[in-house]
């Protein structure tokens, strides 16, 4: 058995009677007096292995003392499988092949889907990560074993951990595992589950039966132990937990992994991956918005009478004064972040004029409101279709004051058009430049994977400062971030840090502030007047995919192929919340301008809302088809989302809460071949067979635009709830 | 089956001059070569991702190379695919190598630059307007979004919200298209009657004017085509529905708000029917006739007018219908006579000079009969007449100055008139005495 893991009974904690508190892992909704069993559980005081046959052996004499005769002799028949140490015989003289891995996973598998119907939901959960881990143990000692025990059953899994098994197909000698991001991340860390209490103490007792009859359940018992860090929940307890919702979430066939499961173990809405220290308290977020300093509001006001008396509000319209005041009073009931914590510099005109220009369009929007009985709002949608582009298209974006637009090339440059077609604006000085409606820019020595408009906004007074966009970022491949001026249109600075091609870049909503997301799996914040970063986010397990800025510019989040999104401050760079349950790569992400609620998407076709106060997944909303949606974005009033990706639509989504116990939106619908109404069943049957599973639209979507064979890079809610999208036409 | 096999490594190291290699490091070998291309491949497909593509190209392995640390594979592009070629080194031994091309270096020197790609560019379009999906050339046709899952379906899918995006009632299609409401029912009745309603000659005008000018007709389009041609084919003998109905066209054509593009190719017939019918109106009469022949034309001039441009072969198979009436002698006469007006209204005076007047010598030689005959030469007279009429129209074209004409070359017009339009029209053109129509007709 030299070096192979084997369940050593005698530390196996017996769960019946071991109810260690760890409170360290209870979920902050959690009783602190669950019983837990955590894999501290070996620290708990066993009898020595040594003395195990003595105590046995008195104990026996005990028994026949007192003529417990049927108790003596099962006692017999229970420790004649274990030698002089006290480890089960079984494991010791097991198989010298890993078959019993499999052998042991087969009967677990068989036994969980005999088992009751209220135990089932809670106890499949187990399988994957028993899985992952059988399979790595197998990989490391018996390569030949582990192939076999992937491809027996790996088909379980493919619809839930399409990635991960994916990963792990070409694992197959110890190197790897000590060699392949997906292994290391499952090896390094504890694979985090909740399951009901009284079905876990089933398992563990099946499994030890198991070990008995010499079926290698031990072996099993060991990698939950090891492995595993298994929540136990009393069922009847806790409400969202409950029997009730359990059986719902069966009954709605949702099998995908729950919040608060995964790898690295983790309290749902923390960002405390470090266990010894965890907390169940989550730290304060202030997500209200940024106080405006005094002068600033002085001035505002002073501009807003001003334009009141130039053009008095209509009838029946407050006037712009008045509507400033309302949400002054409504930013100074949420706490927002102040401005020592948050260091701006004074503001200029043009902040003013922008700030102004904000309040007359929040007052002269068209509103969406929330659904109101029954029916979504209708939302227009403008599309900006790119023809001729080859492929070549790697990211768009459409500045705010809805004058530019820009594209990044897999050529390495970047091309600005105006959305009217009328000439570019030049700086007064540069008059060798003739008037071109797009410009090229040219610098980067790689593929340019993000752009990003300076913030900005459409201004109806020309007489006034000019709050156009100045500036643009992108960052490429070439591990650079450039800041390119808008006037004379050249590359202004070269941000140097990442030592990886930099996937991501994004404006902090003040501007000044921009934080970056790259391929070295960090994420880096930094201010447009440094060279250096200022801060940097290290957490992420695979590369930062997308960045996103809090509407009160206090937070920033980053979206990773980890499948995780976290959040971060950025006056102190600590994380603070962390946020799981997607099962594909984060695409894009969007923070609503409330600042209550982030919406990030998957490449496998799903939308999440985490609600950032409590850390909670809201819903799960799907619709889209595979391959990645590529950008979500929030209407004015925080009430509609709309996203757009590679299928090529546009989908609108009702963000209210559904009235799901689950969070989860009810699957109301499968797609696929069945429900052609042409004819021509033989073309269907092929392309159809594949996609039955994978079409699914929650109730939730308001409605769906598709395009003509255009992929939506970029879709965007202008303040006046427009929607411009963007995409590139593939004959 | 792993995709890299043990052969495979034997085929390397065979190449590499090792000769043997122990079954175990074969194994090891290929599971790590696979594993290697594995980690590769994942770092390429980010850079895919990244790049918003769903296909992979050998520059994003190149990246992914780079990024690894590795001397990224220099030589091979996406643009076109690789051409393997198949060598045997013995028998049951293919040996697979990528073909390279030999390319000529005078010749690629010399040979003409490849064209400058298309520049990109964008358009704009309205994808969504108020929650509705326009359906214009930009928008997918319905058919084609119909294998995507669009919308939420299902029991618990929110109606309204699919009654929202245009999407409700797709599995039940109603019978009828469109229904009518109970007003618009009514109201097409109430038309019908009151303009067949010979007692009443206000009513008539009012239901008129109401086809006219009201504007929310548009549903009864396709309703009172169907009754124009019904009415028309069963009513031949009837002049006063057949005016009716022409009437009816006419008010139809000029109400503005009606889009009548789609019903033209229906209504013609009817007004044709009614313009060089063979027998209109009752047997005795041979008058009545005229003047309905002559508003068809009036509405059939309007037609023309209206829709000539929006169909461009209306107009020549109107004026070769027309022709075809004008010079069929087997005809009736007053249908001869509904093919002349029918070609002035078309095309005015182009096309009485284009197709009548050459035509004209032979049809009046034919007309002396006519004009003998008592029973017929009222009718003659009539057609008489129209011709006039389309030489005259022949004079309003013609612009410029025309001298008096000279008494000495009265003669010789006369002659020239003669020869051109025959002896019967010339006589009624020197009648006239107008210099200006002569001239027309000479220069014809």
């Amino acid at each position: 058995m030299s070096g192979q893991p084997t369940g050593n009974t005698s530390t196996v904690p017996r769960p019946a009677t071991n109810g260690i508190t760890s409170s360290n892992m209870a979920p902050s909704q959690q009783r602190p007096n669950d019983p837990q069993v955590g894999s501290s559980s070996a620290t708990n005081g066993q009898p020595g292995s040594a003395s195990q046959s003595n105590l046995n052996n008195i104990v026996i004499e005990y028994l026949n003392k007192k003529g417990y005769s049927k108790t003596e002799a099962m006692l017999r028949m229970e420790s004649a499988n274990q030698d002089a140490d006290g480890r089960s015989i079984a494991s010791r003289a097991g198989d010298p092949n890993g078959a019993k891995y499999g052998r042991a996973f087969t009967s677990m598998r068989q036994w969980i889907e005999d088992g009751l119907d209220i135990y089932k939901p809670d106890l499949r959960r187990l399988l994957w990560p028993v899985f992952v881990y059988s399979f790595l143990h197998l990989a490391t000692e018996f390569s030949r074993e582990s192939r076999e025990f992937y491809n027996k059953f790996k088909s379980d899994f493919e619809n839930t951990h399409t990635d991960d098994v994916k990963a792990l197909s070409y694992i197959s000698l110890p190197e790897h595992v000590k060699e392949d991001s997906t292994a290391k991340l499952y090896h390094a860390n504890k694979y985090r589950v909740t399951v009901g209490q009284t079905a876990f103490y089933n398992l563990i007792l099946y499994l030890e039966s198991l070990e008995k009859d010499g079926s290698g359940g031990g072996v099993l018992i060991y990698i939950i132990h090891t492995h595993l860090t298994v929540v136990t929940v009393d069922r009847s307890a806790d409400e969202r937990s409950g029997l009730a919702a359990l059986l719902h979430r069966a009954k709605t066939a949702e099998d995908l992994p729950a919040e608060d499961e995964g790898i690295p173990g983790h309290n749902p809405g923390s960002a405390n991956v470090d266990q010894s220290t965890a907390s169940t308290v989550l730290p304060r977020l202030k997500l209200g918005p940024l106080q405006k300093d005094a002068d600033l509001k002085g001035d505002m006001r002073a501009e807003l009478e001003e334009a009141d008396a130039k053009e008095p509000p209509a009838d029946g319209q407050s006037s712009l004064v008045q509507h400033f005041e309302q949400q002054i009073k409504r930013e100074e009931s949420e706490e927002g972040p102040t401005r020592t914590e948050l260091q701006l510099p004074p503001a200029v005109a043009r902040d003013v004029q922008m700030e102004v220009q904000k309040v007359r369009e929040d007052r002269d929007s068209f509103k969406i409101e929330t659904r109101t009985g029954g029916v979504g709002p209708g939302v227009s949608v403008t599309m900006f279709t790119f023809h001729n582009t080859n492929d070549s298209i790697t990211c768009l974006d459409f500045s705010e004051d809805n004058m530019l637009v820009a594209a990044g090339m897999s050529e390495s440059y970047i091309r600005v058009w105006s959305l009217d077609g009328k000439a570019l604006p030049v700086a007064p000085g540069m008059t060798d430049q003739k008037p071109a409606s797009s410009r090229r820019l040219y610098g980067h020595s790689a593929g340019v994977y993000a752009v990003s408009f300076s913030p900005s906004i459409a201004s109806s007074d020309p007489l006034a400062p000019s709050t156009n966009s100045t500036h643009l970022l992108s960052s490429s491949g070439d591990k650079t971030v450039r800041l390119w001026d808008l006037r004379t249109w050249e590359c202004v600075v070269i941000y140097k840090g990442h030592d990886s091609p930099v996937w991501d870049v994004s404006w902090g909503p003040c501007g000044h502030y921009f934080v970056t997301g790259s391929m070295d799996r960090t994420s880096r914040l930094w201010r447009t007047d440094r060279i250096e970063y200022l801060r940097l986010f290290v957490g992420h397990d695979k590369d930062v995919d997308t960045v996103y800025f809090h509407s009160n510019s206090l937070y920033v989040f980053t979206g990773s192929c980890d499948k995780t999104v976290r959040m971060w401050n950025i006056s102190n760079g600590s994380p603070v919340r962390m946020f799981t349950g997607h099962t594909g790569n984060i695409t894009s992400m969007a923070c609503s301008h409330n600042g209550k609620l982030l919406a990030s998407a998957d490449d496998v076709g799903t939308i999440i809302l985490w609600e950032l106060a409590t850390g909670k997944l809201r819903k799960r909303m799907r619709g889209h088809g595979k391959g990645g949606i590529w950008s979500v974005s929030w209407s004015a009033e925080s009430t509609v989302l709309v996203s757009g990706g590679a299928d090529g639509t546009v989908r609108v989504w009702d963000v209210a809460p559904g009235n799901d116990a689950t969070g989860q939106g009810k699957v109301i619908g499968e797609g696929g071949a069945g429900q052609k109404i042409d004819g021509n069943a033989g073309a269907a049957g092929a392309g159809g067979k594949k996609k039955g599973k994978e079409v699914v639209v929650t109730s939730d979507q308001i409605s769906a635009f598709p395009t003509k064979k255009s992929p939506v890079y970029k879709v965007r809610f202008t303040r006046m709830n427009l929607v411009v999208a963007g995409g590139a036409y593939m004959p | 089956m792993p995709v890299w096999n043990p052969d495979n490594i034997r085929d390397v190291a065979e190449s590499l001059g090792i000769a043997s290699l122990n079954d175990l490091v074969l194994d090891g070998l290929a599971s790590d070569v696979e594993f290697r291309l594995a980690q590769v491949l994942e770092e390429a497909l980010k850079f895919m991702r990244h790049s918003k593509r769903s296909t992979l190209t050998t520059n994003d392995i190149a990246q992914s190379l780079r990024a690894l640390n590795v001397e990224p594979l220099y030589g091979y592009e996406s643009t076109r695919p690789l051409r393997f070629g198949e060598a045997s080194i013995g028998p049951g031994q293919p040996l697979f190598y990528v073909e390279d091309e030999e390319v000529d270096f005078e010749k690629l020197i010399n040979a003409p630059l490849p064209k400058v790609p298309r520049e990109i560019s964008f358009t704009a379009h309205w994808l969504a307007v108020e929650g509705v999906q326009p359906s214009i050339p930009q928008n997918p046709t319905t058919a084609d979004s119909r294998n995507q899952e669009l919308v939420p379906k299902g029991p618990s899918a929110n109606p309204n919200l699919a009654a929202m995006s245009g999407n409700d009632n797709v599995t039940v299609k109603p019978l009828v298209k469109h229904v009518l409401s109970k007003e618009l029912q009514l109201y097409f009745e109430k038309i019908c009657s009151a303009l067949l309603d010979e007692s009443n000659n206000e009513y008539r005008l009012a239901a008129l004017a109401s086809i006219r000018s009201d504007p929310g007709l548009h549903q009864l389009v396709p309703y009172f085509v169907q009754f124009i041609a019904e009415k028309v084919t069963h009513n031949l003998k009837n002049i006063f529905v057949l005016t009716q109905t022409i009437q009816l066209t006419s008010a139809m054509l000029e109400n503005k708000s009606l889009y009548v593009d789609p019903y033209v190719a229906s209504l013609v017939p009817p007004i044709l029917t009614c313009l060089v019918g063979r027998h209109l109106g009752p047997p005795g009469d041979s008058l009545a006739h005229f003047p309905l022949r002559r508003l068809a034309a009036s509405v059939l001039s309007t037609v023309t007018r209206k829709y000539g441009k929006s169909s461009h072969m209306l107009k020549p198979r109107l004026a070769r219908t027309c022709l075809k009436h004008f010079l069929d002698p087997t005809k009736p006469l007053g249908a001869n006579y509904g093919g002349i007006i029918g070609l002035q209204a078309i095309g005015g005076a182009e096309i009485i000079r284009a197709s009548v007047v050459p035509n004209l010598k032979e049809y009046t030689s034919m007309m002396k009969d006519v004009l003998d005959d008592e029973t017929r030469n009222v009718e003659g007279d009539m057609v008489i007449e129209a011709l006039m009429e389309g030489l005259l129209s022949l004079a309003a074209d013609t612009v410029g100055v025309v001298n008096g004409m000279a008494n000495g070359h009265a003669k010789e017009m006369k002659q020239a008139v003669v020869e051109k339009i025959g002896n019967l029209m010339a006589e009624k053109v020197m009648e006239t005495g107008n210099s200006r129509l002569v001239k027309a007709i000479v220069e014809c």
